[in-house]
Formats: structure tokens, sequence, C-alpha cells
């Protein structure tokens, strides 16, 4: 019953619905991380966790640009993807795989940051955890749209 | 500090505005079909038009939620605009919606407002 509740709900343009609104989650906390790194001011931290620690760590960028802007940059064009996929903006299948191909590199790499948090850093990040938790849900929702 | 549930309110605002945006252009013609007959006697353009231009609209509108920039003037918008949605639609079974998204703006907008206008207005 409930992977037929699943199939009903993934179904249709509900998943283009869930994979733009993911990704406008996404850019809302991206957004949130790149004004306060601009402001200079910390960001409320709402685990009582360090994540200024892990913010201003070494590893806050990747080839030289900062993780929030690359989320920011990854988020947009997913939902951009998902706007195409509604409007039915041709070639769909190309949109489709493009799609795929950014979710599952950004989940690898959302599992990295996941990874130096947990074991190198030694803190954590609510806003990083979240990005990495709205990327790994847009990755299950591709992933049931192909199984079903 | 903005509230957390501000914020919430702002960003769930941010991705009903810009998804319907994205609707409308989709079928503008379907859409157009909620607009009463009366009204578009009164339309300086066609209908396709004139939805295509209330999506792009709302887009901004749900863009300036998003990014959490002038939201007051995009909370203002946003109400002006769904008061014309309903009068233009009628009173359908609808309508309840609207008036609670109607509801949510104007709760952005009196959240956001400079601190001038709140000041003119305690006094």
């Amino acid at each position: 019953m409930y992977i037929g509740a699943v199939f009903v709900i993934i179904r249709g343009m509900t998943f283009e619905a869930l994979i733009f609104t993911f990704s406008i989650l996404g850019i809302s906390e991206t957004v949130y991380l790149i004004k306060k790194r601009i402001l200079s001011e910390k960001p409320v931290c709402p685990v009582n966790e360090d994540c200024t620690k892990v913010l201003s760590s070494k590893y806050n960028k990747l080839f030289l640009i900062p993780n929030d802007v690359l989320g920011l940059i990854f988020y947009i064009v997913c939902s951009l993807i998902a706007a195409f996929l509604v409007i039915i903006v041709q070639p769909l299948s190309l949109w489709y795989i493009l799609l795929s191909v950014l979710v599952l590199v950004g989940s690898i790499i959302s599992m990295y940051f996941t990874y130096l948090q947990f074991n190198v850093i030694r803190a954590w990040c609510f806003w990083c955890l979240m990005s990495a938790c709205t990327i790994w849900l847009m990755g299950v929702t591709i992933l049931l749209n192909n199984i079903l | 500090m903005k509230t957390a549930s501000y914020h919430i309110l702002r960003v769930g605002m941010a991705i009903t505005f810009i998804w319907i945006g994205i609707l409308i252009i989709k079928s503008p013609e379907s859409w157009g079909g909620y607009v009463q007959p009366w009204v578009t006697n009164f339309l300086p353009l066609p209908l396709e038009q004139i939805m295509i231009g209330t999506a792009i609209f709302d887009i901004v509108i749900g863009i300036l939620f998003l990014v959490d920039w002038q939201v007051w003037v995009a909370g203002l918008l946003a109400a002006l605009h769904l008061l014309t949605v309903l009068i233009v639609s009628g009173i359908t079974d609808i309508t309840v919606r609207d008036i609670g998204l109607l509801a949510a703006t104007l709760v952005l907008m009196l959240d956001d407002l400079p601190i001038k206008i709140k000041k003119n207005n305690h006094e």
C-alpha cells in the first residue's frame, strides 16, 4: 500500500514539483550563508553546534570557489531544469540526464563534506547538513521516479 | 532579528509564487480560464499575453521573497496581486486558499516594513 502511495505521489508533475521545492529550499539556505559570510556575521546554529568552525575551516572552498556559492549555482541550475521539464522545453531527455548527473555528483560531494565534519573538522554545521539532506532527498526523488 | 517562523513563511511563499508562475507559463490559456468573462472586455492586450505577464510578475515576487530582499515591497505587490485575483476570478471553491495566501503576504509585508514606516505608524 505504501509503495502504491509513493507511486501516486512521485508520478506526473509531482516529480518536478519535488525537485523544484528542494532546489528552492537549497537556494534559501545558500543565500543565507552567503549573506552571513559577506556581512561577516555568525549564522544561527539551531543545534548548538559550532557552525562557524566548519564554515571557516580550510575545506570551505572547492576549486577556489566558496562552497556556498557552488551550492547556490547547483540549486539554481536544478530549479531551472525542473522548470524546463514542466514547461516542456526540449530536449527533455537531455535535461533529465543532466539533472540526474548533477544530483549524483552533488550527493557524492555532500557525503564527502559530511565525512569531513564528522571525522576531520569534528564539528557539525546545521546549514551544511540541511543542504546535504536536501541534495540526498533530490537523489531519492530521482531514484523513485526511475524505479516506479 | 527575524524569527524562524518568518523565514519559513517567506520561503514557503517563494515556492508558491515561483511555482505558480512556471505553471502559468506552461499553459497560460488554461489559467486564463479562471478570469471572469466581464474582465476580458477591459483587457488592453490578449488574455494569453496578460497571463504570461502575470506569470513573470509572480516569479519576480517569488524571487524577492526567496532572496530576502525588499520583502515588504514583494509582500505589498503580492497582496495587491491577490486582491486583483480575487476580483477577476470571482468567488469560487478555491477562494479561501487565496484569502489564506493574502493573509500570509500581508504578514510578510508588515514584518519587513522599514523601521521608519514602523515608527511613523506607532507615533
